[in-house]
Formats: C-alpha cells, structure tokens, sequence
C-alpha cells in the first residue's frame, strides 16, 4: 500500500461517520449525504498532499464537505432558506420547567428521530453550528475556521439554537403529554 | 460573581471555553448558589442527551464501500 493511502487510510478515513452524520444533516436524506460524502472525499484525496498532516484532519474535512454542499446541493435544496435568523425568539425552556421537572426527565421520553427531525427544522445556519458543536464536539475556533465566521457569531448561533431547539422538543413533548405546561 | 454574569457564561463554560481563572469563579459562584446551579444542570443534561441521541449513526457499509472503490479502485 502506497504511503498516501495509507496516511489518508489512518487520518481522513476514520473521520467518515462524523462526516456522513453532518451530510445528513446537511442534506436532509441519505441518498444526497452518500452522494456528498463521497464528492468530498474524493475531493480530500486530491488535496490531500495539501493537507499538513497531524494537524486538524476532521475540520479540514469539514470544510471541505461544506463547501462541496453549498456548491453543488444548497442551491437545488427544496426548502431553500427564508427565515430571518435574527428575527427569532429564543424561548427559555428551563424557567417554564423549573418547578416541574428541574432535572429534564422528560427529555428522556423523547426517541432519536424525533429529536434529529427538530434539529432538521432548525434554520440552516443554527443547524450547522448546533451538529459541529452539540453532537461532533468541536471547539468554537474550529467551527469558526469550517463555517467562515467569527467565534462571536459561533457563540450566538449556539445560544439561540440550543434555546430553539429546546423549545421545539418541549412543546413536543407537551403535545405528547409527557409534560405538562403550555406550548411556547 | 454575581447570578448574570454567572449565567451569561453558561455555555462557554459548558463547552469548555473559559479560561482557567474564569471557570473557577463559576465553579464558586455554582457551589454556593443552588438555582444557577440548577440552570446549568439542566443545560449541562440536556448537551449530554442531544449529543447520546444523535451520535447512534454512523456511515452505512455501503458508503464505505464506495469511497474505498472510488478511491483507490477495489
Ligand atoms: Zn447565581
């Protein structure tokens, strides 16, 4: 096996499951995921004598992946994005709990697909700051350096993502009855 | 420290974004004052639930399979 294969075998290639969770997030459906996964891939290949070994492969994909979906998917998505960002409230969702359920056991009742379908409502650039941070565990800096943007803004996207988010799972989980209180 | 100063620092400190000095006086501020301490349970739960709920996928075999072929043609 030749030395660059297998240098992108043991740095870039463990990274594919953090790259095909985000893909999926990106995308909204498995089949673009595999199919932007892929195109990122082969494009990582590429560069990879670019690529400074031992530094920060995941990010590096990540960018790579990103800027591969907003070339080729973001444009032709079906829901292209129409919210106002700053526009939305975040809704404190622990001042509506504290006297009921102060420990979030509700949360516990809540299945996978249904927290993954709230963070897919999510607005696009929340979202991509939410799955970088919340479910891959990147730093501020990192997301920083994939998304283009300042920390400053990484730190408020978070803080209203994590609110809205919150705030959808909490009125499902009323609707479900798992908790009672009023839907934000 | 005061409770706005404390909770306005929620989720860096959360993320491990504060410096070592700052995350001290939170430590202090959580230790004697029960509601922030509760707030930032609730925060702190709920990271470690969204993050328990969406790591269960990864790449299908398939996937793999064809970035591996595509790549180096096997
Ligand atoms: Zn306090």
């Amino acid at each position: 096996m030749d030395e660059k294969r297998a240098s992108f075998e043991r740095e870039a290639l463990v990274h594919l499951d953090v790259l095909y969770r985000v893909a999926l997030r990106l995308t909204g459906n498995g089949s673009d995921a595999d199919d932007l996964v892929q195109e990122a891939m082969l494009k990582a290949y590429r560069a990879w004598d670019q690529y400074q070994q031992g530094t920060n492969a995941k990010a590096w994909l990540l960018t790579i992946l990103r800027h591969a979906f907003i070339n080729e998917y973001r444009r032709r998505a079906r829901h292209p994005e129409t919210t106002d960002i700053d526009a939305i409230e975040p809704f404190a969702v622990f001042s509506e709990i504290q006297d009921d359920d102060p420990q979030g056991a509700f949360f516990d009742r809540i299945v996978d697909d249904e927290v993954l379908r709230a963070i897919d409502e999510l607005p696009e650039a929340f979202r991509e700051t939410l799955v970088l941070s919340d479910v891959e565990g990147l730093s501020y800096q990192e997301i920083a350096g994939i998304l283009e943007v300042p920390v400053g803004t990484v730190k408020s996207r978070l803080f209203r993502a994590r609110q809205l988010l919150q705030g959808k799972l909490y009125d499902y989980a009323v609707g479900q009855g798992y908790i009672k209180g009023t839907p934000a | 420290m005061n409770c706005r100063e404390c909770v306005e620092h929620l989720y860096e400190f959360l993320d491990r974004e504060l410096t070592p000095e700052l995350e001290r006086q939170i430590r202090d501020h959580l230790e004697d004052c029960p509601p922030c301490g509760e707030q930032f349970d609730f925060e702190e739960l709920f990271l470690k639930f969204l993050r328990a709920r969406c790591r269960t996928q990864g790449a299908p075999a398939e996937l793999k399979r064809r970035v591996l072929r595509e790549l180096f043609g096997e």
